[in-house]
């Protein structure tokens, strides 16, 4: 079976330069700002594969991609951050279920 | 109010940008507003750097976590440090950041006035744009400005830790003993 590629060489070389670049910045600026340097992979990793991914994905990748934005401008709002990242958490969690194999055993 | 002051307080940073070309007179026009911006000891160690090349854009916003634009035209603000070597400043002399200040809030509000969308951008690494622009040792990158045209869909910015007046941030006179 051909295995299921979502990002290109060029594609993974471009999240490489933000997570470098991120670890770099975050020794200069506020502690707060670590999640929404991860957030910023996190929708930009998103963006690259959301197009090559299969259903079990693909909804989620959608919605990470309209969310995350929206929540940036919220870091100043703690607990509607923290309930926005909570959020975040349930739905990747969701997203492992339907690619493992317990999912389809139940 | 003055047409000024109407420029100053509607100044928003915008983070989302439509595609549309800013024009060529528009850029000096504001590099124009930056010369005449106030500088300690009117020593102008500010040099600017346009960049409105797509690909060494894309290559500067994958090095600019913070930089969440995708602005048509940069102006990178550095330092040049013969200047500050020349006037004999010790580097670590407020003025120069100071003077980015400066420079940067007039082209944002020159920009303004020009009905164009601006943001500044310090969250990258100083390293990976010395390296893609390829700069002289001389001269360090202190802030982004992204200038372009707000993207009808913008969503509003950062939203405030708390609500904030002038008189918050003031004290008038001596401070009680
Ligand atoms: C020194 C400085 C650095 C900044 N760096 C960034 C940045 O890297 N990315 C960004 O999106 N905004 C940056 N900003 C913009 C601020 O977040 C913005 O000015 C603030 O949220 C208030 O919004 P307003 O200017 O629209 O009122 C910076 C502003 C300043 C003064």
């Amino acid at each position: 079976m051909q295995p299921n590629w979502v990002l290109k060489e060029d594609e993974a070389i471009e999240l490489l330069a933000l997570l470098i670049t991120s670890a770099r910045i975050q020794m200069d600026e506020p502690a707060h700002y670590g999640p929404l340097r991860l957030l910023t992979a996190t929708e930009r990793l998103s963006s690259l594969i959301e197009a090559r991914s299969s259903q079990k994905s693909r909804g989620f990748l959608q919605d990470n991609i309209e969310r995350i934005p929206e929540m940036h401008m919220l870091m100043s709002d703690v607990e509607a951050y923290t309930e926005g990242l909570d959020a975040l958490c349930r739905a990747v969690a969701e997203c492992l279920l339907r690619h493992s194999a317990l999912e389809n055993e139940s | 109010m003055s047409e000024a002051l109407r420029n100053i307080k509607t100044r928003r940073v915008v983070r989302e940008m439509s595609g549309e070309a800013v024009e060529r007179e528009q850029i000096e026009a504001i590099l124009e507003a930056a010369r005449w911006a106030p500088s300690g000891g009117n020593l102008r160690p500010n040099r600017y750097i346009v960049i409105e090349d797509e690909e060494t854009r894309r290559l500067l916003r994958l090095v600019a976590p913070g930089m969440f634009q995708r602005a048509p035209v940069l102006i990178l603000i550095c330092t040049n440090w013969q200047v500050v070597a020349q006037h004999h400043l010790p580097a670590q002399d407020r003025a120069l950041l100071i003077d980015i200040g400066t420079a940067a809030q007039t082209m944002m509000l020159a920009a303004h006035a020009l009905g164009l969308a601006s943001g500044p951008v310090t969250s990258y690494s100083k390293e990976a744009v010395r390296v893609i622009l390829n700069l002289p040792a001389h001269y360090s990158p202190e802030m982004f400005i992204c200038i372009g045209h707000k993207a009808e869909t913008a969503r509003p910015g950062m939203r405030a830790w708390q609500p904030i007046t002038w008189r918050d941030l003031t004290h008038w006179e001596r401070f009680a003993t």
